[in-house]
């Protein structure tokens, strides 16, 4: 993989000082520059289909919901009212529940991807470690990935009601104390969404954790045990630091996840109760859909995607300190 | 990873392992457990008794099969071209794609409404697998070009020499040399499809057109809010996933993994 990313860097920096020139066609080729360039045919009828549908599609429609953010609009009237930046003036001065949706998102950002982080290492350190089942154990915990959140929805609306089986067990292992409405009540509500949601995308963490522990020197293993670390200190201080990468690429997936929440707040809590579990794809949702304040929804639309760009930005700069460190290693 | 020697570090470890799974598999028991409350079997056949249930699955399938034949098509060309053909600018469109990779597709959901309805595409399958392929194509671009990177150049240009166009060299050296990636791209593209919710909420309309992922609501309506044959219900929509997954472990495991691995 390393050694990919070196190449690809090396071609890139070369390619780009090429194409500015004008193509020598014909004759002494023998120059190693303008015979790549010759050999290259010319690949803008490859990419068009691709930039038609997703750039065409995608930006059409971010311009027009941009044009929609400054209307005042039900989505059905001929004549919507144009107002300007107001709709953005509204959302940030005086939209507590776009607020509330905005601290949701951080905080069910954070709270995943710890748990799933500190889980999926834990997981993928006991499949190294020559457990028994440990094949189906792993099926296990992948086989959530894989169901639709729309699907599991109706289970966790059962599982977490006050006589749900969630309660019932809390009883039966002598936790009747704690047994509560939890998806009725605005205290707990956040919380049940996280859970599922780490139940939910812990396996994908723990494939990918799994597969970089692989990778892992096994002499540099052997060589901490004879010095005397423990599986703990071993854990901590070699393990884990040679997981940077995954980690990195895992919090950047679990943001942009994060920002896209919709179908399980929405289909579990209806965002609710009292707007507990809003976050900013319901609420987008709620007000376009549903109340039919399509201009209100698109400015919040813009928001939400100035916010994933420049998260993508983020991705992009990380990305690029990595593979440098990675070259200034060799 | 841990070196475990003595007898009861093992159990304990086995133990530590069990009881950290259980909570996963415990939905999974609700959800089985829950359809055969009540009526038992009866749910099921309750269920699968309802007319036009496997038109679900078959919508599904249709969606999920258009997504995957445009998104293959669009990012192996795609993919070809940036990495190993000239293009003026090639950054920048390569840039105008990977902004689209955050996108939220609620973002789409008034645009693609209004245009949809204008363009005669509102419920109709087109409404759901052109906007649904769009949102997977700068994903798929990606991985596929930095793959495609990683093939030799001299290889391109041998075929080139030896008097192979650039068509050719897609379809003899491209296509087959891919088979890794595209089997990566098709799985996630597979899962993104299959299970979408919001796209088929707001565009498919008709009764006929609809998705599984749209089930659990068909039901609450279909047996006014009876728990033990929704539950019936999402078994019988999670058993293909399962069993796809089951059967194609490795695949699914590397294919989903593919996005955090660059």
């Amino acid at each position: 993989m390393t050694e990919t990313t070196g190449v690809r860097g090396a071609r890139m920096s070369h390619s780009g000082g090429t194409s500015g020139r004008p193509a020598l066609r014909g004759g002494q080729g023998n120059a190693s520059p303008a015979r790549r360039q010759r050999l290259q045919a010319p690949g803008l009828p490859w990419i068009l289909p691709a930039l038609v549908l997703g750039v065409g599609l995608i930006y059409y429609c971010i311009g027009y919901t941009g044009y929609m953010s400054t209307l005042n609009w039900d989505g059905a009237s001929p004549n919507p009212e144009s107002v300007g930046l107001n709709n953005y003036v509204r959302i940030f001065t005086s939209d507590p529940v776009f607020w509330k949706a905005v601290w949701h998102t951080v905080v069910f950002f954070v709270v995943t991807f710890v748990a799933q982080t500190a889980l999926g290492v834990i997981f993928a350190v006991m499949m190294h470690s020559r457990i028994k089942l440990g094949i189906l154990y792993k099926v296990v915990v992948f086989v959530p990935v894989v169901l639709a959140p729309a699907i599991m929805a109706p289970v966790f609306r059962q599982m977490f009601s006050i006589n749900g089986q969630f309660n019932w067990l809390l009883e039966h292992v002598g936790l009747g104390a704690l047994v509560q409405p939890w998806i009725g009540q605005e205290s707990t509500a956040l919380p049940v969404i996280m859970a599922i949601t780490i139940w939910q995308w812990t396996g994908l963490t723990f494939v990918l954790y799994f597969a970089a522990m692989s990778q892992i020197d096994q002499s540099m293993l052997e060589a901490a045990r004879i010095d005397g670390a423990g599986n703990f200190r071993t854990l901590v201080s070699i393990i884990w630091p040679s997981l940077r990468g995954t980690t990195v690429a895992l919090a950047i997936l679990g943001a942009i996840g994060a920002l896209k929440t919709f179908d399980v707040p929405w289909l579990v809590t209806i965002a609710g109760p009292n707007n507990a579990t809003q976050f900013l794809g319901t609420y987008i949702y709620q007000m376009t859909i549903q109340l039919a304040h399509v201009g209100y929804g698109a400015a919040l639309s813009i928001i939400l995607l100035l916010v994933a760009l420049a998260i993508a930005i983020i991705l992009q700069v990380v990305g690029r300190e990595r593979t440098r460190e990675k070259k200034g290693a060799r | 990873m841990f070196e475990v020697r003595t007898r009861w570090g093992k159990v304990l470890l086995q133990v530590l392992a069990t009881l950290f799974v259980l909570p996963f598999l415990f939905p999974l028991i609700v959800m089985v457990q829950g359809s055969f409350a009540g009526a038992g079997w009866g749910n099921y056949r309750a269920v699968l008794g309802v007319p036009g249930f496997f038109r679900f699955f078959l919508n599904s399938a249709i969606i999920a099969a258009g997504v995957i034949a445009i998104v293959y098509v669009v990012t192996m060309l795609a993919s070809y071209g940036f990495a190993k053909l000239h293009i003026r600018a090639r950054e920048v469109y390569f840039w105008m794609l990977l902004v689209c990779l955050t996108l939220p597709e609620v973002v789409l959901l008034t645009p693609l409404f209004s245009t949809t309805q204008q363009l005669g595409l509102y419920d109709t399958y087109w409404s759901v697998i052109l906007p649904l392929a769009a949102l997977q194509v700068p994903f798929a671009v990606l991985l596929t070009r930095n793959f495609i990177h990683g093939l030799p150049d001299e290889m391109f240009e041998a075929a080139r020499v030896d008097g192979a166009n650039s068509m050719r060299g897609f379809l003899y050296l491209v296509l087959p040399l891919t088979r890794p990636i595209a089997a990566a791209v098709l799985i996630f593209t597979l899962i993104g499809a299959w299970n979408d919710y919001l796209m088929p909420l707001v565009f498919l309309q008709s009764q006929d057109m609809q998705t599984i992922t749209l089930v659990p609501q068909f039901f609450v309506g279909e047996f006014s809010n009876d728990q033990t044959k929704i539950l019936a219900s999402a078994v019988l929509t999670a058993i293909p996933e399962v069993v796809a997954y089951l059967c194609l472990q490795g695949l699914f495991e590397r294919g989903l993994s593919a996005g955090a691995i660059k």
